[in-house]
């Protein structure tokens, strides 16, 4: 029927249907997934990859390896996005809802196959998603209060542990908690609290270890002083933010300048830097002695700042000006015009830090802002041996920070180490034999499929994956029958040890929000590609084709 | 399909007579040769119907993947060729843009048809006679249609909210049509327009995607929604109490006409040049602040940088809000929701065109993504939006088309106040009174009637194949409800045997069956007419 009507449907492209597609779906959403497995959990493996420029990339975060990878199928793009998804949203978490989401598809296509209707199963996936996201808020996280600061501690810990810096996870855990800390903002009109941690600057330097990185509470800023003859180091700095040049007026488009007397050239000349003179002036008779700029400072320019023993930078980005307005007070100002159409550059625009001073650090200079007024903020400088393995250290960072951000803002932690999973795949094997329908089976699945996260855990540790995992499972079943045992919900795997072990206890924690998410991100994504049942593929239109085909 | 229909005719007259050497079978192909290719088309779309109905993933040339359930954007995705395929093409769109809704099971039925006609046919019936009768029966068909439609009074909420859950139920985002379907009713009242009460204009509610968070974040806004950012430039993010100007001049320099040149032949002109455009762009923005605004949107201009960084640093001062590159579509929309004239001089800056709100916020969407929200507006016109999201492209692209639909069926109720039974019930109920009918008529025309009547069975067929029933069992034991004279009785896909949908709350506008029908029949009828292609 398939073929029959392909060819009558004459479509410029090709037609696939029915289980056919749903295979192939699948096969591509585990193939993907496959490649990112080996990398998950604390011991598990990172993948170089060389794009075709000859860039190498090292990494074990899943987002960033499937970013790099040039997903042809339109099934494996839904698994990539799906990964995107869960950074944008989360920030961790990333391999791990892509391995969920394709055991989920595997498992969908074996029902399917032992004809049982794919919406059947799509109502079981759902049902069994709404029902753990239920039983993982009520009996499986814990608030951030019951342990303290220390839990933010370990919660980084066990976002980094699988990471390069992991054996340094002590050092940067506490540094990650204090950055986060450190740029807390209190909204005044709703008095919400939001940690953002995009005003983290994470800058890399070359050279020294891992451990000699280090946090500065103030803001250090990839940019030097724009001449030599400039101080390197103010004290009680009073900082102006400026998003325009400091340059010789040129005109707009449109007026020219034409000049008949030779003598005249040269007034113009002298008007054309007197128009930025006298606008240096005025900044800095406000009193400002550092002075960031988003744009260019003409030689000239440089040359009062000198005498007036004023540091300039230019070429700042305007994102880190922001910022550095937002800590220090100041007005980021994009022109001096005033109300009456004069220019002024008043006091009240400047901000204020306890020092700014340009320091070496390998290679490069920064300047860092130590101390600002309005708000604390604070910059983390990573040091490695070479720029792949830094790469790697941010992005470890960056994760981590934002697993750090979501304890604080939501509150809640859960178990790591697979317990969560564990714990879940119990319940619903339970809740699966109170439903009398055929949705059963698809429930049972879908406990089945999110197995497969202790498993790949214990198996990239080189542990009996089956073993472990049924051990596991023991202690949670324990759990959840006995109301006495019920502490026995936070065992997980210990994958140094390969033993089971309370997870808690240990300090192997994770935002209860990264589990809740990644658990109804991969649902969605297998319901999507478990819906589609047809396949069409248009060929590449033609350069121009004739008829209107183009659509 | 209107436009296709009287070419044909001529088309095939001209070539009759230029082709003589051609044999007379020839007239008999082309037919055959279309119904196949038209029936091609309404089978790669029939898995698609129904709540259990399955989608389709289209990747087209460049790469894009579209995934999609909705019958319209299958079809103008898939590209064919065939010029009768074409057709059943327009005529989904034909639906779409009338009902908005049953896009696929307006091609379904045409195609269900064509498979009768092509039977008719090769008994011997003349393709013109089978077509008069199918336009007979999809009249009388009409009539029935309108029988067992029962009135539904626009108060009743809850009915409605019923009948958009019907139309999103086989969407990717049925399992949030507790959020959607009232969602969309709420959006159509509010912008009913009491001067021409059977009709609503969907223009005037404006949805806006954002990536992010699940569906289940979507919301109605008892306001207007942005799609921009704010300016920035240390200008207010959130304002209270605003005034609202839509403005349509530019807040930048003027420039000069590419032949015109200033001519500066002195230094001290060029501080004055300098002056003067400050001097100039202060006065544009004193003259909105004059007026009592505090949050202007400006409109996309292509002459000219609709603001400059001068005039947004004159604005920040004096603390309004600036939102520029307002679409110029969407300024009669937004003018209309907020209650603002637009102005397009600065002289006519009066505070009379200015519309004022409680509160204008920009609120971020997660990642980059930002909108301004507006709420408390008063004196707003009618217009709402909503806010969509999805946690990722494809779902949300389909939630808006869902969602889309879902607001064409409020609409279509608005047009015609009946309500019918969902699940294959009328396409049933149809077909069982067209046979009875069918005895009284004589000749062809009951072979035609009676052909047209099982065509439409294939609706309620078509439904419990979907949903994984025996279809055969099903249609007889629903035939037979019928025959009995329950005319309510569908198919319950969830229960997954026949039941009587009115009390299961599945039902649909008249306005959809009705077009279906009878757009379906006219589609089949041009087709058979064509017995020449060159």
């Amino acid at each position: 029927m398939a073929g029959a009507a392909e060819s009558i449907l004459a479509l410029t492209g090709k037609r696939t249907t029915g289980q056919s597609i749903r295979s192939q779906n699948v096969t591509a959403a585990v193939a993907i997934a496959n490649i990112v497995k080996s990398s998950l959990g604390p011991v598990g493996l990172d993948k170089m990859l060389v794009d075709d420029v000859g860039d190498v990339i090292i990494t074990n975060d899943g987002a960033t390896i499937l970013k790099q990878l040039e997903v042809e199928h339109p099934a494996g793009k839904v698994l990539v996005e799906l990964a995107q998804l869960q950074d944008e949203e989360v920030g961790d978490g990333t391999t791990s809802v892509v391995i969920v989401a394709a055991e989920l598809l595997k498992l969908a296509d074996e029902l399917v196959k032992n004809k049982l209707h794919p919406t059947t199963v799509i109502n079981g996936y759902r049902l069994a998603c709404k029902e753990s996201v239920k039983y993982l808020n009520e009996n499986l996280s814990f608030p951030v209060e019951e342990l303290g600061r220390q839990s933010l501690v370990n919660a980084a810990k066990t976002s980094m542990s699988s990471k390069i810096i992991g054996p340094d996870s002590d050092f940067f855990s506490e540094m990650v908690v204090e950055a986060t800390e450190l740029v807390k903002v209190t909204d005044s009109a709703t008095g919400k609290i939001t940690y953002p941690i995009k005003a983290i600057n994470v800058l890399k330097a070359h050279g020294k270890s891992a451990r000699e990185s280090m946090l500065i509470k103030g803001y250090a800023l990839n940019c030097t002083v724009a001449c030599q003859g400039m101080p390197l180091h103010i004290k009680d700095a009073k900082i102006a933010c400026l998003d325009f040049s400091l340059q010789k007026a040129k005109m707009h488009l449109g007026i020219s300048v034409v000049v008949e007397d030779p003598a005249k050239l040269e007034a113009i000349r002298r008007e054309e830097f007197d128009i930025v003179k006298r606008r240096i002036e005025k900044i800095l008779a406000a009193g400002a002695n550092v002075i960031l700029t988003s744009g260019g400072i003409d030689d000239l320019c440089l040359k009062m700042f000198t005498e007036a023993g004023a540091m300039a930078v230019r070429r700042c980005k305007k994102a880190d000006l922001k910022r550095i307005a937002k800590a220090t007070g100041a007005t980021l100002t994009c022109s001096l015009a005033n109300l009456e159409g004069e220019e002024t550059f008043e006091a009240s625009q400047l901000g204020h830090a306890d020092e700014v001073a340009q320091e070496r650090i390998s290679d490069d200079e920064l300047i860092l802002i130590r101390g600002p007024k309005s708000r604390t903020a604070s910059s983390i400088i990573l040091r490695g041996a070479n720029d792949t393995m830094l790469d790697e250290m941010e992005r470890s960072v960056h994760d981590s920070l934002c697993v750090v951000r979501r304890v604080l803002e939501s509150g809640r932690l859960v178990a790591g180490g697979g317990a969560v999973e564990a714990a879940l795949n119990v319940y619903l094997e339970a809740f699966a034999t109170t439903l009398s329908s055929r949705e059963q089976l698809a429930v049972a699945e879908f406990a089945q499929a999110l197995l497969v996260i202790p498993k790949t855990l214990s198996s990239n540790a080189a542990r009996d994956a089956t073993d472990l995992v049924a051990k596991l499972r023991a202690f949670h079943h324990k759990a959840q029958q006995n109301n006495k045992l019920a502490h026995l919900k936070w065992a997980g795997l210990d994958l140094e040890n390969g033993e089971v072990r309370d997870n808690k206890e240990c300090g192997v924690l994770e935002p209860a929000m990264s589990k809740v998410k990644s658990i109804k991100f991969a649902t969605e994504a297998a319901i999507t590609i478990l819906r589609i049942d047809d396949l069409i593929k248009l060929d590449k239109e033609e350069p121009r084709g004739g008829d209107e085909c183009g659509m | 399909m209107a436009p296709a229909a009287p070419a044909v005719p001529t088309a095939a007259v001209k070539s009759g007579r230029d082709s003589n050497f051609k044999d007379k079978e020839k007239s008999g192909s082309v037919r055959n040769s279309n119904i196949v290719a038209a029936k091609a088309v309404a089978d790669a779309v029939r898995t698609s119907l129904g709540p259990r109905g399955m989608d389709k993933m289209i990747q087209s040339g460049n790469g894009d993947v579209t995934i999609t359930n909705d019958g319209a954007t299958i079809l103008n995705q898939m590209s064919v060729i065939h010029p009768t395929a074409k057709m059943l093409v327009e005529l989904s769109k034909a639906q779409d843009i009338e009902a908005g809704d049953g896009t696929t099971t307006v091609v379904v039925i045409a195609g269900a048809l064509l498979d009768a006609a092509q039977k008719l046919l090769v008994k011997g019936i003349h393709p013109t006679a089978i077509s008069e009768s199918f336009q007979r029966a999809a009249s009388q068909a009409e009539v029935i249609l309108q029988n067992m439609a029962t009135p539904i009074d626009l108060a009743n909420d809850e009915l409605l909210v019923k009948l958009a859950t019907t139309s999103l139920n086989s969407k990717v985002v049925s399992q949030h049509s507790w959020l959607l379907a009232p969602m969309a009713v709420n959006a159509v009242k509010k912008v009913l327009d009491d001067s021409r009460p059977d009709n609503v204009d969907l223009k005037s509610i404006k949805i806006i995607k954002k990536m992010g968070d699940t569906v289940e974040e979507s919301e109605m806004i008892d306001g207007a929604l942005i799609d921009q950012k704010t300016m920035g430039r240390g200008g207010p993010t959130r304002v209270e109490k605003a005034k609202i100007a839509l403005i349509q001049f530019q807040l930048s320099a003027p420039k000069t006409d590419m032949e015109n040149q200033v001519i500066i032949s002195d230094y001290a002109q060029m501080d004055r040049a300098l002056k003067e455009e400050r001097q100039y762009l202060l006065d544009l923005c004193k003259q909105i602040k004059k007026s009592g605004c505090n949050v202007v949107l400006i409109q996309k201009s292509i002459l000219r940088d609709a603001v400059s960084e001068l005039s947004l640093h004159f604005l920040a001062k004096m603390k309004i809000m600036v939102v520029k590159d307002i679409e110029r579509d969407d300024i009669e929309f937004y003018s209309n929701i907020l209650g603002c004239r637009p102005v397009a001089s600065p002289d006519h800056m009066v505070p009379e065109s200015l519309g004022s709100a409680d509160l204008v916020e920009e609120i971020s969407t997660g990642g980059d993504g930002k909108v301004i929200k507006v709420t408390g507006i008063q004196s707003s016109g009618p217009a709402v939006s909503i806010l969509l999201r999805g946690s990722n492209k494809l779902v949300l692209e389909e939630a808006d088309r869902s969602l889309h639909d879902a607001l064409c069926v409020i609409r279509c109720l608005v047009k015609k106040r009946f309500l019918l039974p969902g699940g294959g019930a009328p396409e049933m109920e149809v077909a069982c009174r067209l046979r009875e009918k069918a005895n009284e008529r004589g000749g062809a025309e009951q072979y035609c009637w009676r052909a047209f009547a099982d065509a439409l069975e294939l609706v309620p067929y078509t439904l419990a194949e979907n949903a994984g029933l025996s279809p055969i069992h099903t249609v007889t034991e629903l035939r037979t409800q019928h025959a009995n004279g329950h005319a309510n009785f569908g198919v319950n896909v969830r229960k997954g045997f026949v039941t009587d949908m009115k009390e299961e709350n599945v039902v649909q506008p008249l306005l959809v069956s009705y077009n279906a029908i009878k757009q379906a029949a006219e589609c089949v009828r041009s087709i058979l007419k064509i017995d020449d292609i060159v």
